[in-house]
């Protein structure tokens, strides 16, 4: 059978339909640019967020959390309470709250290692951590840690934050179509979200020992503190970069340098936590299962 | 746990790039040996014959489906952000429809043909509207087998 010489299939050339790219060229290329730029601009929008939070004014943000006021436990009478809340108060006063800023302290008996400051003005106080501090002054550097929060309206901050980020994260995830990218970025993007920056923790400090001066004369007993976080953590302390606050021998020379260049006294006498308060702590903290300071 | 998740990524896209890789080269290398035995079967895009003589004539067609692996899925997500081509999906559809045609001259030559004409191709999308459905693509070769011309008389 002889064809016509139009009627005839000629071997075609190798990757006519195919862009000779090595795959793994073309993933890296695309990766690192869409990662530059997703970084940039969830940087800067997560920075101006934390930067804008700031301007909210107080009383909304403590009539936004209202409604969310009964998830802090209720007064449960005994001598701890009116103690923290009277010491509270007295810092408060010593770090010059802007008016109408308040702050509400509450204690909560579980032996969990920890005290945080969250929007509103409300202070959290475990009685794990209170069970380490001897001195009225270690509670007060705790207390006035948490009220430099308030007042730096760091807990706007870092809502405004990860509002930004988990925006993000949900655009990326809808933009790419994969479940994967959010469930591989969620948690990595959860752990800015939840805490402070270091950067956060060292004002509260360096505010914090300056309402200590104020209050007592001296920065005493906030090294106290350090120390018994020090000991509470076991297995070696995380390197300085993973962990969201400073190493505690950071933050005690941290302090105890601000203390020189102020002209504070670093020692000084301390007042003891009074007896009936430690008794009662005590008791709360005898199902000893020790938890993690924030 | 928040490492299980990026640990969990990393495995699937390696698994998809190695396998993918192994698969495709594997795949190239049959699709060009088939191609070298089956040169013979002559595939046409005209609708007429090369002459007139009469001729059996029958309907022939290769079908193949095609999916994506774990790591073209990603290279294809991230791409889709920035827009141009889908470099990832290039070589997976090259190799659709080429297994399509050789797939279709099989059953050409099966049927004691030596050309097709009118070869057509038709593409559907299997998981159709839904995105979050499995990623696969048909690719349809079809054409009329022409048969050796009968004796005239």
């Amino acid at each position: 059978m002889s064809l016509p010489p139009e009627y005839a299939n000629p071997p075609l050339p190798e990757g006519i339909n195919v862009t000779r790219t090595h795959p793994l060229a073309d993933f890296a290329r695309l990766l690192g640019g869409v990662a530059v730029v997703v970084v940039a601009v969830v940087g800067v929008s997560a920075v101006a967020a934390a930067h804008l939070a700031r301007f909210v004014p107080f009383s909304a943000e403590a009539a936004a959390v209202q409604r969310f006021e009964r998830v802090f436990p209720e007064a449960g009478g005994g001598p701890v309470e009116p103690w923290l809340r009277d010491l509270t108060a007295r810092i408060a006063a010593a770090s010059r709250l802007p008016s109408g800023m308040t702050v509400t302290v509450h204690y909560v008996q579980e032996p969990t290692v920890n005290a945080f400051a969250t929007l509103g003005g409300h202070v959290v106080m475990y009685a794990g951590l209170l069970e380490k501090l001897e001195s009225e002054n270690a509670v007060a550097m705790v207390l006035a840690h948490e009220v430099a929060h308030v007042k730096l309206r760091h807990p706007a901050s870092t809502l405004g934050r990860g509002l930004v980020l988990g925006l993000a994260l949900t655009l990326v995830s809808t933009a790419t179509g994969s479940d994967m990218v959010g469930n591989v970025l969620g948690p990595a993007g959860l752990l800015t979200v939840l805490s402070f920056s270091r950067r956060q923790e060292r004002e509260a400090d360096e505010a914090a020992a300056g309402a200590l001066a104020t209050l007592y004369g001296h920065t005493g007993g906030a090294p106290d503190l350090f120390r018994a976080i020090e000991v509470q953590r076991t297995g070696g302390s995380p390197p300085a970069f993973l962990s969201t606050h400073p190493l505690d021998a950071e933050r005690i020379a941290a302090v105890e340098s601000l203390a020189r260049a102020r002209g504070w006294p670093t020692t000084g006498a301390t007042r003891p936590v009074p007896p009936d308060v430690r008794a009662a702590v005590r008791r709360a903290t005898e199902r000893a299962a020790p938890g993690v300071v924030d | 746990m928040d490492h299980f998740n990026l640990i969990v990524f990393l495995g699937l896209l390696l698994l998809g790039y190695v396998a993918g890789r192994i698969a495709e080269s594997r795949h190239y290398r049959s699709i060009r040996q088939r191609e070298a035995e089956l040169g013979d079967v002559l595939v046409f895009a005209s609708r007429f014959p090369p002459d007139f003589r009469v001729r059996p004539q029958t309907l022939v067609g290769g079908s193949v489906v095609v999916g994506e692996d774990y790591f073209k899925s990603i290279v294809a997500a991230l791409q889709k952000l920035v827009g141009g081509r889908l470099k990832s999906y290039e070589t997976l559809l090259d190799r659709a429809r080429r297994e399509a045609v050789l797939r279709m001259k099989e059953e050409a030559r099966q049927k004691g043909a030596s050309m097709v004409v009118n070869v057509k191709f038709q593409t559907f999308s299997i998981p159709g509207r839904n995105p979050n459905s499995l990623r696969a693509v048909e690719v349809l070769a079809y054409g009329t087998a022409l048969g050796p011309a009968m004796p005239r008389g």
